[in-house]
């Protein structure tokens, strides 16, 4: 039998992923736990380790959405296949079958994700009685969670045992499958010998992925590969319509110039290019796009601002930043010193540090601070756990090591989730002042801007100091203007006089 | 300063002329002879099948008819008036490509078209008078011209190619063909009928012998019914008119020379590409050492401003695959991303029983090694060609052994050059021979046999035999 490889269950409020790129290809040797492919989902990309060792189906292609529990692809075990057929050749499913008919295959509800219990046969898309092949979908099955589509794990007569509506608990009969010999059909699926078959989607044929004369031309204009567009025709052929709906998936190089006569006599030359290129958002991104305007459409925010002079945290720096990075291997950035004082006026105003959940606040007695990186895929904010507790070379080693995995897009979902409150820093790019969007659920974030001289009033003398403004925006429901005021300032003081961290004043 | 210059007026020159001004191009076209139309509808395709088809109501007035209760006195043919109403149909088809030409604004500059440089094209008259005119872009569709053996005279007159063939004043008593490819076999048909012998000599071991080799010898047993003989395996030597009747000496293969003569001999041993006063090496453009203009997969020559198609290039010698290029190219330019699938190319010959076919034959299947299996289907088996008397040849389906996918498709009866359109189709959208075997096909027609022969390749159910 061939092993069924599934989208995981990757994090609670996930329900799909992305398949990002196959690092084997369809039809590979491949090993257990070796890395097939990254999946993508809006909050990380995490490696598809294979779950057995065998010859690799691929089912999900590049860019396919594939809702958790989903089928991503098979493995075939390489035993099987190879006594069946010693040759490089796959195996057809009349090898791998049950050849006497009168088994019965019992299919049960898989195992779906950790937290579901049970799920709902939404609907038959088979009848009782009629002819199923071996991974066709069979019937399609509501989770609390998300819907999933449930494959034929046998070739032969469907009979069904749940009927539709019925609740299933997980492991509860859904339906038997009396093994049959092939199909009426005499059609084979497409083998590695058939001609030029590039098609490897769930009811793979020969011509699956094949376009039709005037969808091929279409394809070539638009410069899409066919192998990246789902065809509607029989067997998956690539019809005009599908190649005129067809998206390009990723920005391709602009195309050829060929000479157009007419455009070239219509317009004088402009310079410059006119390209406009589309491409796809990343599940990250769409994600971080829907949160952010939700944010601003469900909180009641605002923001307000602070001065802070970081003389004496510049010179506490320069002071001690040869010692700190050979006592303790890492440099000493600013964000220690702002975490800390973070975490101080975290404890002294807990509002800042608490969230709303329904009709109730969450106050939490410990800082979980998340920190804002810019990562290739879209913004992310990895967690320093217990900041209050950490010593400065602590939240630095920790920052350093988020930030890498940041840019390495290693991050997992556990690595992001749960923060109190958030600290962003927009002043690594210049920014002088803004308004940050506060990162739900949490109820406020503090913005750190860039460093620059200003000439501030001293004990009555005017004088050039290094200053920067920091915001503080906050969801004005739980957080009154006495707290997140009282909050910055005493941000403000902590930073202007770092020595009060040591005493706690 | 034209946007195309198109020199040839061919199928390939006319159509890609017409998809350019479709396009919105400012488009010239170039020909040397006084009818538009080229090889084609001059001295081709068109007036052959003109001959072909009255040729083929006197044989069947001749021979058919009184089966059919049909009785005729005093049938004989009337040569000059069939050649005749050839000539009819040829000027009104040139004429209709002159109408077209005016109806897509395409300017038509009658004369020799050659390369000044390679945005210049000179168009020299007959009475030598020339004019020269600019293009950013020139298509070269000069086609091809009959091809010879360098021992052999073509006189015209006994030794003659297809194109005197066409304008005979005479049925010959005996035609000798040398070459037994489509042209040779085509004239000798239109011959046969009227009453000629017809000896064709041919190098390889089979008539038609690019074909799949079934339909060769299904050819040959039908063409022996109406008088044709065949010398395969030999080797042509010499050619010599004497006066009234022409010699010409082959050798058998075995050593020996055999002698055939005839009253005229048709020398059809292919065609080759025609560049004659062109001057293309006065644009710098590229000419293989066998008279081809070399091409890209775009089809443009090495001078990337100038395109070539038709007969001038690689690929089959056929008017529909010239036309196919001409489209193609004239899209290209209109930066649209076109495609030509010349496997599926269909080929025909227009004796009786035509044959036509798509796709790769039996032979080139095992020379891949790409492992199949074939469906037949006799029409003798089909109600419609019983009913017709056309119960000669059959339908091959070679489909992929684990796939069912058609790979190729040839056929020999009645009306198969219009019955493979069907094959073309299939293929071009990758069906299997079961998709086509469970289309409706009306009944009675010779299309039933196609479907026939794809249920004879799916699992050998073909339901007539």
């Amino acid at each position: 039998m061939s092993k069924e490889m599934r989208v995981p269950t990757v994090g609670e409020s996930i329900s799909e992923v992305t398949v990002g790129q196959w690092f084997k290809k369809d039809g590979d040797l491949v090993q257990l736990d070796e890395v097939l492919c990254e999946l993508e989902s809006d909050k990380a990309t995490f490696e598809f380790p294979s779950e057995a060792s065998g010859i690799l189906r691929i089912k999900a292609q590049e860019g396919d959405t594939v809702e958790i529990g989903g089928l991503i692809c098979l493995i075939e075990e390489a035993t099987e296949a190879s006594s069946s057929a010693p040759s490089s050749q796959p195996s057809t499913p009349s090898a791998v079958k049950p050849a006497a008919s009168g088994e019965v295959k019992d299919m049960i509800v898989p195992t779906v994700g950790e937290s579901i219990t049970e799920v709902t046969l939404a609907n038959w898309i088979k009848k009782d009685g009629d002819f199923v092949t071996l991974d066709e979908i069979i019937a399609e099955v509501d989770s609390d969670k998300a819907t999933f589509e449930l494959p034929a794990e046998a070739t032969g007569i469907l009979r069904h045992v749940a009927k539709e509506g019925d609740v299933l608990e997980i492991g509860g009969m859904i339906c038997k499958i009396e093994v049959t010999d092939a199909a009426p059909v005499a059609e084979a699926p497409a083998s590695s010998a058939a001609p030029a078959s590039q098609a490897s989607s769930s009811s793979a044929n020969y011509a699956s992925g094949h376009a039709s004369p005037a969808a091929s031309k279409i394809l070539a204009e638009k410069g899409i590969a066919p192998t990246s567009v789902a065809g509607s025709g029989k067997d998956g052929r690539i019809t005009k319509e599908d190649a005129m709906s067809a998206q390009k998936p990723t920005p391709v190089a602009q195309a050829t110039p060929a000479a157009d006569p007419k455009v070239a006599e219509a317009a004088p030359v402009v310079p410059g290019s006119r390209n406009v290129r589309r491409e796809k958002m990343s599940s990250l991104r769409k994600t971080v796009s829907r949160r952010l305007v939700a944010v601003k459409n469900e909180t009641a925010m605002l923001t307000t601002f602070n001065e802070v002079n970081m003389k004496p945290i510049m010179d506490l720096r320069s002071k001690y930043k040869d010692q700190f990075k050979e006592k303790h291997g890492v440099g000493l950035g600013f964000m220690s010193f702002f975490t800390k004082a973070v975490c101080v006026a975290l404890q002294e105003w807990p509002a800042v540090n608490a969230m709303i959940d329904g009709n109730e606040i969450v106050y939490n007695d410990f800082c979980d601070i998340s920190i804002a990186v810019s990562a290739p895929k879209g913004l992310v904010v990895p967690v320093v756990r217990n900041a209050e507790a950490m010593s400065f070379d602590q939240i630095e080693k920790e920052i350093v090591r988020l930030a890498g995995k940041a840019r390495d897009n290693k991050l997992s979902i556990e690595e992001m989730t749960g923060g109190t409150f958030t600290i962003t820093n927009g002043g690594v790019f210049g920014s002088m002042m803004s308004t940050p969007i506060i990162n739900a659920p949490q109820s406020a974030i503090l913005g750190m801007h860039n460093i620059v001289e200003r000439p501030m009033a001293v004990n009555g003398e005017v004088k050039i100091l290094p200053m920067m403004y920091v915001a503080l925006s906050y969801d004005h429901r739980i957080i009154d203007g006495r707290e997140s005021v009282s909050f910055l300032v005493r941000v403000k003081q902590l930073l202007e006089d770092p020595t009060r961290l040591l005493f706690g004043v | 300063m034209y946007d195309v210059i198109v020199i040839g007026s061919g199928p390939g020159g006319y159509v890609a002329a017409i998809r350019c001004a479709q396009l919105g191009m400012k488009t010239a076209l170039v020909e040397k002879y006084s009818t538009l139309g080229g090889t084609c509808l001059n001295v081709g395709c068109i007036p052959s099948k003109a001959l072909l088809d009255s040729s083929e109501h006197y044989h069947n007035a001749s021979h058919t008819f009184t089966t059919h209760g049909i009785e005729l006195k005093d049938l004989k043919v009337n040569l000059g008036q069939m050649i005749n109403r050839k000539n009819e149909v040829v000027k009104q088809n040139t004429d209709g490509i002159q109408f077209l030409m005016k109806k897509n604004k395409i300017d038509v500059h009658q004369g020799l078209g050659s390369f000044v440089n390679n945005t210049t094209v000179k168009v020299t008259k007959e009475d030598g008078s020339s004019s020269e005119i600019q293009g950013k872009n020139i298509i070269i569709a000069t086609g091809s011209k009959p091809s010879s053996l360098p021992f052999i005279k073509l006189d015209k007159d006994r030794v003659i190619t297809s194109t005197e063939a066409l304008n005979l004043k005479e049925i010959p008593k005996h035609l000798v063909v040398i070459g037994g490819g489509v042209i040779g076999l085509e004239l000798g048909s239109v011959y046969a009928r009227l009453g000629a012998k017809v000896s064709v000599v041919e190098f390889m071991d089979s008539i038609i012998p690019t074909m799949d080799r079934t339909m060769g010898k299904e050819l040959q047993k039908s063409l022996k019914k109406i008088g044709f003989e065949f010398y395969l395996k030999h080797k042509v030597t010499s050619v010599e008119n004497k006066g009234k009747e022409v010699t010409v000496k082959a050798d058998n293969g075995k050593g020996e020379i055999v002698e055939i003569s005839g009253d005229y001999v048709l020398v059809s041993i292919g065609r080759r590409p025609y560049t004659d006063g062109l001057n293309a090496e006065a644009a710098g453009v590229k000419i293989t050492e066998r008279g081809q203009i070399e091409v890209n997969d775009h089809l443009q020559t090495n001078v990337p401003n100038i395109y070539a198609i038709g007969d001038v290039v690689k690929g089959a010698m056929l008017a529909h695959k010239a036309e196919e290029e001409g489209v193609f190219v004239a899209e290209t330019l209109a930066g649209q991303k076109p495609h030509i699938n010349y496997n599926l190319i269909p080929g025909v010959v227009y004796t009786w029983p035509e044959v036509a076919s798509v796709g790769y034959t039996e032979e080139q299947l095992k020379e891949k090694g790409i492992k199949y299996k074939a469906g037949k289907f006799p029409f003798m088996a089909s109600g419609r060609a019983r009913a017709s008397m056309d119960t000669d040849g059959l339908v091959k389906v070679l489909a992929d052994a684990e796939t069912d996918e058609i790979l190729g498709v040839h056929m020999i009866g009645p009306r198969t050059a219009d019955m493979i359109a069907e094959a073309v189709v299939a293929m071009e959208y990758r069906a299997s021979a079961e998709d086509i075997s469970r289309m409706s096909h009306a009944h009675p027609t010779y299309t039933e046999a196609f479907k026939e022969a794809c249920l004879a390749a799916t699992d050998n159910r073909a339901l007539h035999v």
